[in-house]
């Protein structure tokens, strides 16, 4: 059943949501997020079965495409930010606070 | 629910051998679900992020494996080659890179009240979302054959109809590759 599917998918990116409200490990922050785009793909591919249409599909291999830009800009942050401060808490990275 | 019918259509229709293909990939949906929350909540949990990003593979290759059961073929074969493969993999080596010990890690002594306050804040957008799926229509998935999915017909999609934003993809791939150079790379410069 489709719905199955979909309620997996909510709960992945509720469990994304609370890994980034609570975790300040810069990693597992990260991590949490790539879950989140996770959910996505997966209700994407969910809708598209359901509709038996494919822009689903290629939808979720831009999301994909997202997800590895994103990699890489974020691990150059980080090792950029871990070279500054040797730190990996997100509470020590606050530059850009006003 | 409008999907009862149709299921039961289909049990009494098809042979034996049918039915127990559904009741098979009813399991095995099960399976690899239980499997991917199981891993998504070790990832929050996990205090080492080298455990969590292990924990995050499992669940990235029950996801695949979910995929398949939606008979999205080409998505199946690039989620566990780019994801759990090529991302996952620099995600491990940077953790690895940055030779991470017990004592660098963040002291989260406030970990569990956050975790019991998001969890009470996502509740109610989760029942949100919940109840907005009731009303779509709920088909049973038994594997869709010839004509979805593959490679062939995804890319006929993909160059026939995506064509503008699969070259604006391109460009999104170029930037973070002059970005990661440009933040990474300084070191000759300060010497």
């Amino acid at each position: 059943m489709i719905h199955n599917y979909l309620f997996l998918s909510i709960i992945l990116f509720c469990l994304g949501i609370v890994g980034v409200i609570a975790r300040r490990n810069v990693f597992t922050v990260f991590m949490s997020i790539e879950l989140m785009l996770n959910a996505g793909i997966l209700a994407l591919i969910a809708f598209a079965r359901l509709h038996v249409h494919m822009d689903g599909h290629v939808l979720a291999m831009m999301v994909m495409a997202v997800a590895a830009a994103e990699a890489a800009l974020a691990l150059a942050v980080v090792i950029l930010l871990h070279k500054h401060k040797s730190k990996l808490d997100t509470n020590v990275f606050s530059l850009l606070k006003g | 629910m409008n999907c009862w019918p149709q299921k039961v259509r289909l049990l009494k229709k098809s042979t034996k051998k049918g039915a127990l293909d559904i009741m098979f990939a009813d399991w095995l949906f099960f399976t690899f679900a239980v499997i991917a929350v199981l891993g998504a909540t070790g990832l929050v949990l996990f205090r080492h992020p080298l455990n969590g990003a292990m924990s995050f593979i499992v669940t990235l290759i029950a996801l695949a494996g979910l995929y398949a059961l939606l008979s999205a073929k080409l998505i199946f074969a690039l989620q566990l080659i780019v994801y759990a493969g090529a991302i996952m993999s620099l995600i491990i080596i940077i953790i690895m890179f940055l030779n991470i010990q017990p004592e660098d890690l963040p002291h989260e002594e406030t970990k569990w009240m956050y975790l019991i306050g998001g969890a009470i804040i996502v509740m109610p957008i989760g029942l949100f979302m919940v109840k907005m799926v009731r009303t779509l229509p709920n088909i049973s998935t038994e594997i869709v054959g010839n004509n979805f999915g593959g490679v062939k017909e995804v890319g006929i999609q993909l160059y026939q109809n995506w064509l503008i934003p699969f070259e604006f993809i391109a460009i999104l791939l170029l930037v973070p590759l002059v970005g990661a150079v440009v933040l990474a790379g300084k070191r000759g410069k300060n010497k």
